[in-house]
C-alpha cells in the first residue's frame, strides 16, 4: 500500500470515528435531564415564551428528527447556530480555536523541549542524583493540580515579583492587531506591529509553560523508560564494545529508537492540549476552545456541544494520523508504502 | 575532537547567545515602551461576562448586558443614583396619564440626536418598541404584559416630539413606569439600525455585538472572551462622561480579579467573593463599595403534599433556621438580613423580621402538626447562584434543621437542571434566587404571592405554583395593587401581601444578596445600583 492509499483509507475511517462520536454526543446531550430554553431563558420567563423558543430552535421534534436534521446541516457544512452566542458555531471556533492552538502548540514545543533532554539524562545517570530529582519533578509535574500550580505561579511571577504580565493575552494598553488569522502571533507580524508580538509572547510564556507542564513529566517519564530499555539492547552493548563514545551512542544509535513511544505519547498529549485546557484557560484569561465548550455544556447549547465535539475529534484523528507517519521518519521498518 | 569541529561548536554557540540575547532584549525593549496610559482615561473593569449572550436591548437579559445597555442607550425615563423609588425624565422631558388610566402621553425632549444624526424623536420610540413586541425575546414580557403587543397599535406617534402608550388596563404609574425604565425598553436609532437589518431581522444580528444608542458610551468592539471596549460619547447631551474608554476584560476567576486590581492593572473589580472583599479592606488603595441588591435568596417548601402542606410545618422550619449565621459566617457581609418578599430599597419593603433560630418554639410547632420526631426531606440545591454559596448554605440548613429532628438530604444539581424539576412542582424542599426584574413591588409580589390554583391552568406559574401553594386572597390583592392608581393604598395592599406570606406562604426567606465591588481609589463618582443598572458616564479617573 503506497502512503497516498493509506491516508485515503485512514481519512475514511476518521469519517467514520466521526460519525459515531456525533451519535454519542446527541444522545448524551439529549437525555440530560435539563431544558436548555428554560436554562438559557432564566427562571422568570414565562411558558409561552418557552414554548415559542422551543419550536424555533426545533427541540420539540422527535429525537431522530432533530439528528436527521443535523446530520443533513453538517453535511452541508453547517454546523448550526449557538444557542448562547447566537452566531454559527463554525464562526464561534474559528474565534476559539487559534488561541488553544497557539497556546497548546507553545506548551508542547516547550515540554518537548525540556523532557527530551531531561528523560536522556535520566536514564543515562540512572540511580544517580540528577536521576532521583528528575523523577521527583515527574512526579511533581503529573500530581499538581494545574490550576494550582497556575495561580501560584501567576501569584508569585506577576503579582510579587511582576517579571511576567498578568492573564489575558494582551496589556490593556496594546490594541489587537487587525483580525487575519485569528493567530495573534502571525496577526501581529502581519500588521508589523512588533509591539503586540512581543507582548502577546510576553504572556503567552506562563499559561503554556503551567500547561505543558504535565506533559514535560509524563514525556520525561516515558523517554526514560524508553531510553533504558534501549540502552539494555544488545546492539548497544556492540556500539560500546566497538568504542564509540557514549555520546554517539546514545544520540546516533539508541535516541530514534527510544523515540518512538515518546513520539506516541507527545501525540496524545498534544492532541488533549489542543481540546482545551479550561482550567488554564480560566486563570489566564485566554479565550481558548476548552472555555467556549465547557461554557456550552453548562448552557446545554446543543449545537456547539455538537460541533465542538466533532471539531476535536477531528484534531485528534489528524494529529493521530501525523504520529504515524512520524513513526516512519524514525524506523524505516515502520515506513509505509516501502 | 578536531580543531575544525571546535570552531564549528563555538560559532554556534556563539550564534544562538546572540539570538537569544536579541530576543530578550527586544522582549524588554518592547515591553519598557508600555508606559502607563494618560491620555485617552481609560477605566479598566474585571467582569465575569461570560454568561452574555447579546447586547441587543430588546434581547438582553443578563447582569452584565443589561448594565453595558444602560450605558449605550437612553430611555424614555430612568432611575437616578440609587434612588429606585422615583422614575426621572431621560428621553421623555414629561408624561400625562389620561383620567382611564390607561392612555399615557409623552412629550419628548427636542433637539436631541443619535451619534448618526438621526432626530431622537416619536418614530425612534415607536420604532424601537415594535422591536420589542415583534422580535419577542426573553426580557420583551416585562412590556408585552401591558397589552402592547405585536397585535395592537399600543404605541404611535401623535406627533414628532409625543408619543402615546395605550395600556389594556390602568395599571399604577409606578409600575408602568419602573418598566419603561428598564433597558429593554431602550430606545435605538432607527436608520442605523435599519440598515444593518438582514432576512427580517429588525437588526438583531447586528445590535449583538454593535450599538445603536444615544447614552454616555458606544459599543467599539466586544472581543469574545477577551474583553468588550466601550468609548465615550463626546457629544452626551447629559454631559461627556468623565473617562474616555471603558475595558471590560473578561475574568471568570476571582482571584485573577483580585491581583489585577491589587497590582493596579485594572481599576474595579466586580466578581470578588466575601473573604476576598474582606481582606481588602485593610488595603488603603482600595475602597469597597456596597448596595443591597434586589436579588434575595430562600427556600422553598412545596405545600402540595407532606410535611409542608401543614403552616405549622413550614413555620417551624423558619424558626429552627439561624439566619444571622448564615449572613454573618457563611456570607460575611455580602447579604443582608430579608425575611419578607419584597427586598429593601423597593417600595412596598416591610422590615419585618420575626425569625431568629428558636429550637424549642420549632419543635412545638412540628409537634402540633404530629412530627414530634422529626421527618426526613430532600433539599435540592446547585452549588451557587449568583455567587452565593448556596451549597454551603444548605449544608448549614441542614445542621439546623437537625436540631428540630428534621433530617435534610441535599440534592446537589446544576441550576439548569434544577429549573426543569422546579417548573414541574416536582421538589421536595429547595434554595433558590429571585431577581427582580424591574424596581417595582410587584415583580416580587407576583412571584411569591400570585397563584389561584396549583394545577396546570395557572396563568402565573411563578414561584408561588412552582411550590404548589394557592392563595385566592393573595392572589387577588396582587392583581388589585398591580392596578391600584392610589399609591398609598397599593402599599397596604403589598403590607398584607407580605404579613401573609411571611407566616403562611412556602417560602424561608434567608437573605437579600448585598452587591460588592472593589474599586481602586483613582476612582472617583462610582456608585453601586441594586439592579446592575450602574452609570458609568458619573466616573472620572485620576491618572
Amino acid at each position: 500500500m503506497n502512503l497516498a492509499t493509506y491516508i485515503l483509507r485512514r481519512l475514511a475511517l476518521m469519517i467514520v470515528v466521526l460519525f459515531g462520536v456525533l451519535v454519542i454526543t446527541f444522545l448524551v446531550s439529549h437525555v440530560i435531564p435539563a431544558d436548555p430554553v428554560v436554562a438559557a431563558l432564566g427562571s422568570q420567563a414565562p411558558d409561552y415564551l418557552i414554548q415559542k423558543v422551543r419550536h424555533e430552535w426545533g427541540l420539540d421534534l422527535p429525537l431522530q428528527q432533530q439528528f436527521i436534521n443535523y446530520m443533513w446541516d453538517v453535511l452541508h457544512g453547517d454546523l448550526g447556530i449557538s444557542i448562547r452566542t447566537n452566531r454559527p458555531v463554525a464562526e464561534d471556533l474559528l474565534q476559539y480555536f487559534p488561541a488553544t492552538i497557539e497556546l497548546s502548540t507553545t506548551a508542547i514545543i516547550m515540554a518537548v523541549l525540556l523532557s527530551i533532554p531531561l528523560g536522556i539524562i535520566s536514564a543515562v545517570r540512572r540511580n544517580k542524583l540528577s536521576d532521583h530529582l528528575t523523577r521527583v519533578f515527574s512526579i511533581f509535574g503529573i500530581s499538581m493540580p494545574v490550576f494550582w500550580l497556575g495561580l501560584l505561579l501567576l501569584a508569585a511571577l506577576y503579582f510579587r515579583l511582576h517579571i511576567l504580565p498578568g492573564p489575558g493575552q494582551l496589556s490593556f494598553q496594546v490594541s489587537p492587531p487587525p483580525r487575519v488569522t485569528g493567530f495573534l502571533t502571525i496577526d501581529s507580524l502581519l500588521a508589523g506591529d512588533l509591539g503586540a508580538f512581543f507582548n502577546y509572547l510576553s504572556h503567552l510564556i506562563l499559561p503554556a509553560f503551567v500547561l505543558g507542564f504535565a506533559s514535560l513529566a509524563s514525556i520525561t517519564r516515558i523517554t526514560r523508560s524508553s531510553m533504558l530499555e534501549v540502552l539494555r539492547q544488545d546492539y548497544i552493548r556492540t556500539a560500546r564494545a566497538k568504542g564509540l563514545s557514549s555520546r554517539v551512542v546514545i544520540n546516533r544509535h539508541a535516541l530514534k529508537n527510544a523515540l518512538i513511544p515518546t513520539t506516541t505519547v507527545i501525540g496524545l498529549r498534544y492532541g488533549s492540549l489542543l481540546e482545551g485546557a479550561v482550567l488554564t484557560e480560566t486563570i489566564f484569561a485566554w479565550p481558548g476552545v476548552g472555555l467556549y465548550v465547557v461554557g456550552a455544556i453548562l448552557f446545554l447549547d446543543f449545537p456547539a456541544i455538537m460541533g465542538s465535539v466533532l471539531a476535536i475529534a477531528v484534531v485528534y484523528s489528524v494529529v493521530n494520523l501525523v504520529v504515524d507517519l512520524v513513526y516512519g521518519f524514525l524506523d524505516p521498518r515502520m515506513r509505509i508504502g516501502d | 575532537m578536531s580543531k575544525r569541529k571546535a570552531i564549528t561548536k563555538i560559532q554556534s554557540a556563539v550564534i544562538a547567545v546572540v539570538l537569544i540575547a536579541i530576543i530578550v532584549g527586544a522582549y524588554f525593549y518592547y515591553a519598557s515602551q508600555l508606559a502607563p496610559v494618560q491620555k485617552p482615561v481609560t477605566l479598566v473593569i474585571a467582569m465575569d461576562t461570560s454568561s452574555i449572550v447579546s447586547l441587543d436591548p430588546a434581547k438582553a437579559y443578563e447582569f452584565e448586558s443589561v448594565l453595558i445597555d444602560n450605558n449605550v442607550y437612553n430611555k424614555l425615563v430612568s432611575f437616578k443614583g440609587t434612588d429606585y423609588s422615583t422614575v426621572y425624565p431621560e428621553l421623555a422631558d414629561s408624561w400625562t396619564v389620561a383620567s382611564d388610566g390607561m392612555t399615557w402621553t409623552f412629550n419628548l425632549k427636542h433637539g436631541l440626536t443619535f451619534p448618526s444624526g438621526t432626530p431622537i424623536n416619536a418614530a425612534a420610540v415607536v420604532y424601537s418598541f415594535q422591536r420589542i413586541v415583534q422580535l419577542q425575546q426573553p426580557p420583551s414580557w416585562v412590556i408585552t404584559k401591558f397589552g402592547i403587543t405585536n397585535k395592537t397599535n399600543a404605541v404611535t406617534a401623535l406627533d414628532d416630539y409625543t408619543v402615546q402608550i395605550k395600556l389594556n388596563a390602568p395599571y399604577a404609574k409606578g409600575l408602568f413606569l419602573a418598566c419603561l425604565a428598564f433597558p429593554v425598553a431602550s430606545i435605538v436609532d432607527p436608520t442605523v439600525v435599519k440598515a444593518h437589518e438582514t432576512k427580517g431581522d429588525m437588526g438583531g444580528g447586528w445590535l449583538l455585538d454593535h450599538g445603536a444608542g444615544s447614552g454616555a458610551f458606544t459599543i467599539q468592539e466586544w472581543q469574545r472572551g477577551a474583553q468588550i471596549v466601550l468609548n465615550a460619547n463626546k457629544n452626551y447631551w447629559k454631559g461627556k462622561p468623565g473617562v474616555d474608554t471603558i475595558l471590560i476584560k473578561e475574568l471568570k476567576e476571582s482571584l485573577d480579579q483580585r491581583m489585577l486590581l491589587e497590582r493596579g492593572d485594572v481599576d474595579i473589580a466586580w466578581n470578588l467573593l466575601s473573604d476576598q472583599i474582606q481582606s481588602l479592606k485593610s488595603n488603603n488603595d482600595i475602597t469597597i463599595t456596597s448596595v443591597p441588591s434586589f436579588s434575595v435568596i430562600y427556600v422553598g417548601m412545596n405545600a402540595g403534599s407532606k410535611p409542608f402542606n401543614d403552616p405549622k410545618v413550614r413555620e417551624a422550619v423558619r424558626w429552627a433556621i439561624d439566619y444571622n449565621g448564615i449572613i454573618n459566617d457563611i456570607l460575611k457581609g455580602s447579604a443582608t438580613g430579608l425575611q419578607t418578599i419584597i427586598p429593601k430599597g423597593i417600595a412596598g419593603y416591610d422590615p419585618q423580621a420575626p425569625f431568629t433560630q428558636d429550637i424549642a418554639k420549632a419543635k412545638s410547632l412540628l409537634a402540633d402538626a404530629g412530627y414530634p420526631n422529626g421527618f426526613t426531606v430532600d433539599l435540592t440545591t446547585p452549588a451557587s447562584i449568583s455567587g452565593a454559596p448556596t451549597a454551603d448554605i444548605a449544608a448549614k440548613i441542614k445542621s439546623d434543621l437537625a436540631k428540630v429532628g428534621i433530617t435534610v438530604n441535599i440534592q446537589l444539581l446544576t441550576y439548569a437542571e434544577l429549573l426543569v424539576k422546579y417548573r414541574a412542582q416536582s421538589l421536595q424542599m429547595m434554595i433558590g434566587r429571585w431577581g427582580s426584574d424591574y424596581a417595582d413591588p410587584d415583580s416580587n409580589a407576583a412571584a411569591f404571592a400570585l397563584c389561584r390554583t396549583t394545577g396546570p391552568t395557572d396563568t402565573a406559574k411563578q414561584l408561588a405554583w412552582r411550590n404548589k401553594y394557592a392563595n385566592n386572597a393573595t392572589s387577588d390583592l396582587v392583581q388589585k395593587a398591580v392596578k391600584e392608581l392610589d399609591d398609598t393604598q397599593r402599599m397596604n395592599d403589598y403590607k398584607q401581601i407580605t404579613t401573609t406570606i411571611l407566616h403562611d406562604g412556602p417560602f424561608a426567606l434567608l437573605f437579600q444578596q448585598v452587591y460588592q465591588r472593589a474599586v481602586r481609589n483613582t476612582v472617583k463618582g462610582f456608585t453601586v445600583s441594586p439592579l446592575t443598572l450602574e452609570d458609568f458616564s458619573t466616573i472620572t479617573k485620576q491618572t
